[in-house]
């Protein structure tokens, strides 16, 4: 197939993937202490794509992620929130991403894409309430949650990106981009 | 991971649970506190968090019922479809919310008399 064919099927399998993903959570009865808060499984998509089609497609994957649970599952203002979380998160890992000298682990840049989404949902949430209150009230805990989610999502991307990497999937997008552990 | 990963992640840790300390540094209990509902960016209603008293919210999006007993406030039921406000517990404390987004509602308790 054509090396560009190859990555439009890849990307939109991600993209797939995360509104399965973010279906699939909402179902896991999983006791959180503040209400709402969630596990974030689809960011195991957005890293892998990340390292393997790099920010700009991932960018593409994120967007097409958001509005379509957003138009599926919730409502307009739930696709704002979702677009400040999840793109503050794509920046900072793509950011931790440059640093190329001193590479940052995949558990490291997961647990600050995390803290990053959950800071961006609540900043977005004080800007829309005109409430500097509620800022400060959600923050520090949602941080704090922030940091074993990010780990777990960390430590399943971790391992499922060992597990393609023995596969053929990712040889034909940008072999050398993809050994980050 | 590396060890000044740990290190960063320590920091962040010690930087969030001393936001919370903070908090409620600032915000110490008071013997008169009061309960103070924004809805649309407006304050509606403040009410003294002594007093039972129980109110229905409505409006074009959906309704809210709100329910303040025992010197503490919550949300007892609603429309929206999340149910985050409902699942919130009670709040007494001074500079504790409960927000419920997709109504544009917030419900604080406040220092001072009403």
């Amino acid at each position: 197939m054509h090396s560009k064919s190859y990555r439009i099927v890849i990307l939109s399998l991600y993209v797939a993937l995360a509104l399965i993903f973010s279906y699939i959570e909402s179902f896991i009865p999983l006791p959180m202490p503040i209400p709402g808060a969630k596990l974030g499984l689809t960011n195991i998509i957005t890293l892998i794509s990340l390292l393997t089609l790099g920010w700009p497609l991932t960018l593409l994957v994120v967007i097409s992620r958001i509005f379509l649970t957003g138009f599926i599952f919730g409502s307009l203002s739930s696709i704002f929130y979702s677009l400040s979380g999840g793109l503050l998160s794509l920046l900072v890992m793509t950011l931790l991403l440059l640093f190329k000298k001193n590479k940052p682990s995949l558990l490291f840049i997961s647990i600050f894409g995390a803290v990053s989404h959950n800071l961006g949902q609540v900043l977005m949430a004080g800007l829309i309430l005109e409430n500097v209150n509620i800022i400060l009230y959600y923050s520090p805990p949602l941080m704090l949650l922030a940091i074993p989610t990010g780990l777990f999502v960390g430590l399943i991307t971790k391992e499922l990106m060992r597990l393609l990497n023995k596969t053929t999937i990712f040889k034909r997008l940008n072999p050398s981009d993809n050994k980050i552990q | 991971m590396k060890k000044d990963e740990l290190l960063v992640i320590i920091i962040l840790v010690a930087v969030s649970l001393g936001g919370i300390a903070l908090f409620s540094i600032f915000n110490p209990a008071n013997s008169s506190l009061s309960v103070r509902i924004t809805h649309h960016g407006e304050v509606i209603a403040v009410l003294p968090i002594s007093e039972d008293h129980q109110m229905i919210l409505q409006d074009e999006n959906g309704y809210n019922g709100i329910v303040i007993q025992d010197n503490t406030v919550e949300i007892s039921e609603a429309n929206c479809p999340e149910q985050i406000c409902v699942n919130t517990h009670a709040i007494s404390s001074p500079g504790e919310t409960i927000v419920c987004l997709p109504h544009e509602l917030i419900i604080e308790v406040i220092k001072g008399k009403y």
